[in-house]
């Protein structure tokens, strides 16, 4: 059987692998994939054709050799990855989507980040219950199975970390998208409206917040007005057609569409419906925005515009040289579809049209690529993303000018890599 | 005949991978019991210190003897007086670490189940090479019952049999009975909707706030290395570098008790009762000069009593103010800004990225 792709255990993101780039950490392992044979002497026949190869000559592994399909051994740096010196400990930890490694505007289920407060909880379905109590007509308790006979949706919505590019509120810090970005996924998912089950039980009219709870070991809550509850949140049990996956909240997940990922409570087994919201740790201790005054935001759920160029990047050089070179990223809003996306060489001076390609769907991910004829010269690369609302995606500067540099949450500013002649890109800020 | 001979030869093979796996089944379940242990513990290659030492090759290990790791004088003493770890050892301390070495810092209520004990010890088992030899000689122990995962649907009902509920659109689910509320909906608010019937003093919040917390959280709540801090902190909230905590940063004193209450001490979440919980509620906020009295008694009665310094800091959102937000404006297309954009900084000269696990104080997630 092939040998499995494994987690670059060596991988551990400090000062010196971030300085030399993502070239000999991650870039390497990528070149030596689809870069090999770049450099033969014209005229010299490609050994790649002339030579008889295995795959050629011989029989692979027959089907079922494995059950449940890897990606080829060649992908095998293309995996999440964490910096561990950010938490006290992995249990509760982060790690990050490889977003420079991806394509089109879907997040395969092993590469979505996760974000635990207590570990990985291990459900078992057939154990687990949905509650829904507090002001309503009859509180209720739903099996898995009486969930899966509701009527079902499907919708692709991104989810991010509010605390996603937080690292960068004070300047350049992280040398790649997968850390200064990552914390970022767009699936499509299966399940039922919360609307529908809150309908189940009735809530009363005195009913304005909800409270979300999970069952892992953290007890993970967040108050949820109940307009936002009766809208479009979902109670979802299947991520791009498969059962969720453990770290994504195994059986059963909820799903806030446009705000902040922290609410998207996994393992989500019981919705109690109250007058008041709770005000429980995640969202005063956590999840609340420190002002320069030293005054604080409050239930600030939505995502804004943001968007990122995923390549090039700090760990997705540029290795083959000048001549027509493909720019592409990721555009997306918590306040509906991005309308447009710009893009600039020039530290922002001047900006073109990217073109958008794929679904242009409501708070999910969009694609963008812009093309252009590259002469080798040093560029500034920004991208820059303008939603349907006719929100547009601000400078760094834009916004520490109205929140200082301690908020921590809701970083959408624009992101300047520099892209050296050499093909290496770093993340800096520009004037 | 050939098709039989295929047969019979998988069902021979699957039977030998059962019977090997007799051992690493027990072993395997362990691993999940671990998992109570690893917010403190790491095992196998590799495995450091953390808040508690690490297990590698416990088998055989005097108690307290791991030279870079700071033990309790008790651990230290029991060492001393000749304890050394082996599966009786072990089944002992795992099941009462306090009473089987008392004054242990193991800030751990212990296993309350015999199986997952013997489990995890048969887990540690593994990264000890003495007890791997140990183990092979002696007899192996019984084997959780393979389970069969071909289908994992129930049996059907008769659906005609089907009680169908009348609640509701679709008549799905069941009520909820008043004892399963119960136990589920702990959450409390601020203005004590939610509270337990229960008190408890600083003082006896202090004991068990040694015994279960400080390890983590430090003994005045300062932060052991890189966990959080819990008091402290005041007026660093204009800083450079703020500090926030319950009694800089906090609005509501509820979110204490609702947090201990549901989600600590981490790795061990729901092991206090309400009392303990009030109590240990009482002496954060003695620690962040909320309560000043080793004698005062925090209660859900006196809970309305207490309210935080920064509550009146908090406000909605109100991003949508922001110039940033301004919508109808065409950005600008050429020729912006003034002259040829610069480097202002970049990863390179602001670079707070530490080498490897060293302290940092850049920006953390939260
Ligand atoms: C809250 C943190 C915490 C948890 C949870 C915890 N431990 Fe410990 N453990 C410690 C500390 C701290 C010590 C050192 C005790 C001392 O010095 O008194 C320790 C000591 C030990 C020792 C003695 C090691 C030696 O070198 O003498 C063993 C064995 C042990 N723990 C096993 C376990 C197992 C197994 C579990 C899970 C069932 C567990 N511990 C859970 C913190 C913890
Ligand atoms: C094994 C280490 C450990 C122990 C023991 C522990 N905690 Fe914690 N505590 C943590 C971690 C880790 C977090 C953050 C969890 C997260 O990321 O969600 C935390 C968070 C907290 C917070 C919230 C801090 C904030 O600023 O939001 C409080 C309050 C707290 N703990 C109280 C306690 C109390 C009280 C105890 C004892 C009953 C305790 N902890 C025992 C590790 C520990």
């Amino acid at each position: 059987m092939s040998k499995q792709p494994q987690k670059n255990k060596n991988f551990v993101p400090s000062r010196r692998s971030f300085l030399q780039g993502g070239l000999t950490a991650a870039g390497g392992a990528a070149v030596a994939a689809i870069g090999g044979g770049a450099a033969l002497a014209a005229g010299t026949p490609d050994p790649a054709i002339t030579e008889l190869k295995d795959w050629n000559q011989y029989s692979g592994p027959g089907v079922d050799a494995a059950p449940y399909g890897v990606p080829s051994p060649f992908e095998a740096h293309v995996v999440r990855r964490d910096v561990p010196w950010l938490t006290a400990d992995p249990i509760s930890s982060i790690n990050f989507t490889p977003l420079h490694e991806l394509d089109g505007i879907i997040t395969p289920n092993g590469l979505c980040f996760e974000r635990h407060h207590s570990g990985v909880a291990e459900v078992d379905p057939a154990e687990h219950r949905l509650m829904i109590n507090g002001l309503v007509d009859k509180p209720l308790v739903f099996t898995m199975q009486d969930l899966m006979r509701f009527p079902r949706e499907n919708r692709v919505y991104f989810l991010e970390c509010a605390a996603n590019s937080g690292m960068e509120w004070r300047g350049a810090q992280l040398n790649g998208c997968q850390f200064t970005h990552g914390m970022l996924h767009n699936v499509m998912y299966t399940g039922v409206r919360l609307r529908t089950l809150l309908e189940e039980a009735g809530v009363k009219p005195a009913g304005k917040w909800i409270l979300a709870e999970g069952a892992d070991a953290s007890g993970m809550g967040r108050s949820i007005p109940i307009e936002k509850a009766l809208d479009d949140c979902l109670v979802a049990f299947k991520m791009n057609g498969e059962a969720l996956r453990p770290e994504q909240g195994y059986p059963v997940r909820l799903c806030v569409p446009g705000w902040e990922g922290n609410m998207w409570v996994k393992w989500l087994r019981r919705i109690e419906v109250g007058d008041k919201p709770w005000q429980l740790r995640e969202e005063t201790s956590k999840y609340t925005d420190l002002m320069p005054d030293g005054r604080a935001r409050r239930f600030t759920w939505a995502m804004d515009v943001k968007s990122v160029i995923t390549n090039p990047s700090p760990q997705a050089p540029i290795t083959h040289g000048r001549g027509h070179t493909i720019i592409t990223g990721v555009a997306w809003s918590g306040h509906g579809k991005i309308k447009r996306v710009d893009v600039s060489i020039d530290g922002g001076r001047n900006w073109q049209h990217a073109r958008i390609d794929g679904p242009s769907l409501s708070r999910s991910l969009h694609r963008f690529y812009y093309e252009f004829n590259w002469d080798g010269s040093p560029l500034y690369l920004q991208s820059r993303a303008i939603d349907e609302q006719g929100y547009v995606q601000p400078t760094k500067d834009a916004l520490r000018a109205a929140r200082g540099d301690n908020s921590i949450y809701h970083n959408n500013g624009i992101q300047t890599w520099y892209l050296k002649s050499n093909g290496e890109a770093e993340n800096v800020e520009v004037s | 005949m050939s098709k039989f001979l295929k047969f019979t030869a998988s069902i021979v093979l699957l039977g030998a991978a059962w019977a090997t796996n007799a051992n690493a089944q027990d072993a395997d379940a362990g691993e999940k019991v671990f998992r109570k242990c690893a917010a403190c513990h790491a095992v196998g290659e590799g495995a450091k210190n953390k808040v508690g030492p690490e297990l590698n090759e416990i088998f055989g290990r005097v108690a307290g003897s791991l030279e870079d790791f700071k033990y309790s004088k008790a651990m230290t003493k029991a060492g001393e007086e000749g304890l050394v770890w082996d599966h009786d050892s072990l089944t002992e301390y795992l099941a009462k670490p306090r009473d089987y070495v008392k004054g242990t810092k193991m800030a751990f209520a212990g296993l309350k189940k015999d199986d997952e004990i013997a489990n995890v010890i048969a887990y540690l088992a593994t990264f000890s090479e003495s007890a791997e030899q140990a183990a092979a000689e002696s007899e192996s122990a019984p084997a959780a019952a393979p389970v069969e995962t071909a289908s994992a649907a129930e049996p059907a009902v008769n659906a005609a049999d089907a009680v169908i509920p009348e609640h509701g659109v679709y008549h799905l689910g069941r009520e909820a009975l008043p004892e399963e509320i119960a136990a589920w909906d702990i959450d409390v608010r601020p203005d004590g909707v939610g509270l337990p019937v229960g008190s408890g003093t600083v003082a006896d919040g202090g004991v068990l706030y040694d015994e279960n917390c400080a390890v983590c959280h430090g003994v005045f709540g300062e932060g052991e290395g890189r966990w959080p801090v819990l008091s402290g902190g005041f007026d660093t909230l204009t800083a450079d570098r703020p500090v926030k905590t319950i009694g800089s940063y906090w609005p509501f004193a509820s979110t204490i008790f609702d947090y201990v209450h549901r989600a600590m001490p981490f790795g061990n979440a729901r092991s206090l009762s309400a009392d303990q919980t009030y109590a240990i509620t009482a002496y954060l906020l003695y620690l962040n000069d909320i309560v000043t009295e080793e004698d005062f008694e925090l209660s859900n009665e006196t809970f309305s009593e207490i309210s935080l310094p920064n509550e009146e800091n908090f406000y909605p959102d109100d991003r949508l103010e922001e110039a940033n937000f301004a919508t109808n404006v065409e950005p600008c297309m050429e020729n912006c800004g003034d002259g040829p954009a610069e480097i202002v900084m970049r990863a390179r000269i602001l670079d707070v990225t530490p080498d490897g696990d060293e302290e940092n104080g850049a920006g953390g997630i939260d």
